[in-house]
């Protein structure tokens, strides 16, 4: 009886402990969430009820193409984003690993410091160092083209380059998530590699790379997730411009949302993205999973 | 001690008065979207009403000009915790009415201002209301307009005696000064914003054109119908051959094309009226040299000016009673600033309130009245939930004709995806 009266009361106890956040988590994600999908089948503005539209909003943008060349540009740039900097962040948390001390700790400041930057600063930085007029990136541009490009106005730069500002940008915190899967891996198994006469590449391959693979695994899915979700940087710098080279799906949600009040419409958008990101990365976890396995 | 207890006798007397003026002004809230320099003289004006007003306060707030500023008003108008005042571009008033944003202006509001509509442009009143029924008090017309520099164009055929421009009545005059001036070995003939970020520049370029041929972007529910389109196209030609011939800067992000023209490398400059106050302090530090801005000449068949127009609306407030006291501290906010317009008129902006625009003290004003004459011929955006400031169309001359004036679409490509990408947006 004792027991049973204790056990009630550690559950009331923790009831009352994950309550907070139960209570927060449901108003103000599941609430809005059911409003999103809600909406998405009306054809309300922004504010205000609407009239229910059935699919109608979902039909629309499947026959939408600016949807197409969005969902284009966002494979695109997923490409051009997620194995580079996966790759990037990796070599460069080898070499961080090998320094010591009060250097490394230097050194990791360094390359972390973009992720602190606001998106509006690192975009206005790269915009002054690539202005057509004044950049001091082209002269560089110049040497491999002949001649000074603006950059963020042209439709074959301007992904490749809203990439590398990306990547500029968010690369610290995947040097990070490395670090640490490197300082788990316990030196012994390098010294009897090392023992058994394992040269340095095979140690990478043999020792590194398949106990660091569950961390590269989540750094590929998170980018993966972060990368569908290109919005700021393309809003501050080119606009979708030229000629929607650079238009993405966020972006349609943006104008369709806010610039032309089409609550419903939007909603329907948004819920696409949503269902998008979580097949593409649920697929995606999934090849990393067999992959380990083997 | 005895001075710390007479500190805080004081202190507590002062808290005492502010409560009771409190209770008896009428606090006015009002939202702009002013951030430049006539930011700057609108935050002197209310502080001279604010002076002057003992029963009546303005708060003023500064917001983000563009989209953040009109999806603010309407989703804090729609649960009611609007500004009691703001400022509102008229290109708007066509968005703005689907949405129901905005509270009619009543005959007896105006006349609680101290107004009449006769008292204003009549282009402006128009582009103000919406069947008869007026839902913005218009301030100013703003319009685009050439600046030309005198120190350059000395000695050519295109000024005379008075220092006035002259002789350019159509393409053709254009074409030739501007290849005038690149022969003399001017830098830059036309310094125009063809890379501004917001798209406006090209937007007004492009609408200046296609409205001095009598063209119209949406007819009815259509985008460019008939020959409309060969009108566009021809707009977007004239552009991309300037660039093409070398006659404007590849590429010029807005301050850049400020700089080319107030750095003396620049010709001739297309601009907002708005960047008349920037020319005249460089010019009075001594910076700039002699220069002056005219009406945008008639280029093509008739003269037409991209214009727009500041005002002063009032929002719809849902859920809540409008106070009738409160109403009317708002109109005799609104008034007073009409009346002293003039102040405003330093910003480069045409008043739109006619005992201003009309007045000596205006006529006297240099360049200003020179090119106050294109408020009878201001061509406003045209009246579609699609246009006006930070709309679609905006975006679409950012997006479309800006990489045409370039060279990487051809004009008529420009035009044919321009439609394709406005005309959903209308069905």
């Amino acid at each position: 009886m004792a027991m049973l009266s204790n056990r009630r009361k550690s559950a009331l106890v923790a009831y009352s402990l994950v309550a907070p956040f139960v209570i927060c988590f449901v108003i103000f994600f599941v609430w809005p969430t059911i409003h999103v999908i809600q909406m998405s089948f009306t054809d309300a503005p922004l504010l205000g009820g609407g009239s229910w539209v059935g699919l109608a909003n979902y039909k629309k943008l499947l026959s939408d193409k600016l949807f197409y060349t969005s969902i284009v540009n966002n494979g695109y740039f997923v490409l051009l984003t997620v194995i580079p900097t996966t790759i990037i962040a990796l070599l460069i948390a080898l070499m961080v690993n090998r320094l010591r001390g009060g250097l490394q700790a230097f050194v990791l400041v360094i390359f972390f410091l973009p992720y602190v930057l606001p998106v509006s600063v690192v975009t206005q930085i790269w915009l002054w160092m690539l202005d057509f007029q004044y950049g001091v990136l082209q002269p560089a541009i110049a040497f491999f083209t002949g001649k000074p490009v603006a950059v963020f106005r042209n439709p074959h730069w301007v992904m490749p380059m809203l990439a590398v500002v990306t990547i500029w940008w968010t690369n610290g915190f995947n040097v990070l998530l490395f670090i640490a899967g490197l300082r788990n891996i316990s030196p012994e198994l390098y010294e009897a590699a090392a023992l058994d006469g394992a040269t340095p590449r095979q140690r990478f391959w043999r020792v590194t790379w398949p106990l660091l693979w569950p961390v590269t695994a989540l750094v590929l899915t998170l980018q993966l997730i972060l990368q569908l979700k290109l919005f700021d940087q393309v809003y501050l710098t080119s606009a979708g411009g030229p000629f929607n080279s650079s238009y993405v799906l966020l972006l349609m949600l943006y104008r369709e949302a806010f610039q032309l009040n089409h609550g419903g419409y939007g909603s329907a958008i948004a819920l696409v993205l949503v269902v998008l990101i979580a097949v593409i990365s649920v697929l995606q976890f999934q090849i990393l999973r067999i992959r380990s396995a083997r | 001690m005895k001075r710390l207890l007479k500190a805080a006798a004081a202190a507590a007397m002062l808290v005492a008065s502010a409560g009771i003026a409190a209770a008896e002004t009428q606090n006015v809230v009002w939202w702009d979207f002013l951030g430049g320099g006539d930011g700057v003289r609108m935050k002197a004006l209310i502080a001279d009403f604010n002076k002057e007003h003992p029963d009546i306060q303005i708060q003023a707030t500064t917001l983000q000009w563009g989209v953040p500023f009109y999806t603010k008003v309407r989703t804090s108008a729609g649960v009611g915790e609007g500004p009691d005042v703001m400022t509102y571009h008229l290109s708007r008033v066509p968005i703005a009415l689907s949405e129901g944003v905005l509270s009619p202006i009543t005959d007896e509001d105006l006349a609680n201002a101290g107004l009449k509509k006769e008292d204003f442009f009549p282009r402006a009143i128009e582009a103000a209301s919406s069947d008869g029924q007026l839902y913005a008090v218009p301030f100013d017309i703003h319009a685009v307009i050439l600046y030309y520099n005198r120190d350059l164009l000395k000695g050519t055929p295109y000024l005379d005696a008075d220092g006035k421009l002259t002789g350019i009545n159509n393409l053709d005059d254009f074409n030739k000064a501007l290849q005038a001036m690149k022969d003399k070995g001017v830098e830059v003939p036309l310094s125009i914003a063809t890379a501004d970020v917001s798209g406006g520049t090209v937007w007004r370029a492009f609408y200046t054109l296609l409205s001095q041929q009598g063209g119209q972007l949406i007819v009815g529910n259509e985008v460019l119908p008939g020959d409309n389109e060969a009108k566009a196209v021809k707009a977007v030609k004239i552009l991309a051959d300037w660039r093409a011939a070398d006659l404007i800067p590849e590429q010029t992000a807005y301050p850049a094309s400020v700089a080319l023209f107030s750095a003396g490398k620049a010709a001739f400059h297309f601009n907002g009226v708005w960047e008349v106050p920037t020319f005249t302090d460089l010019h009075k530090k001594g910076s700039l040299g002699d220069w002056s801005a005219t009406v945008f000449p008639t280029l093509l068949d008739q003269p037409a000016t991209w214009a727009d127009s500041h005002s002063f609306a009032i929002p719809k407030e849902a859920g809540k009673e409008t106070d009738p006291a409160k109403r009317k501290a708002v109109m005799e906010v609104i008034g007073w600033m009409e009346k002293h317009a003039l102040r405003w008129a330093d910003a480069g902006h045409i008043p739109a309130y006619l005992p201003v625009a009309t007045s000596a003290e205006y006529k006297a004003m240099e360049p200003n009245a020179a090119y106050a004459p294109l408020a009878e011929h201001a061509a406003y955006d045209p009246r579609s939930t699609i246009a006006g400031v930070a709309s679609p169309v905006y975006d679409a001359a950012l997006n479309i004709i800006e990489p045409a004036i370039d060279g990487l679409l051809s004009p008529e490509d420009a035009v044919a995806q321009m439609k394709e990408q406005l005309q959903p947006l209308l069905n």
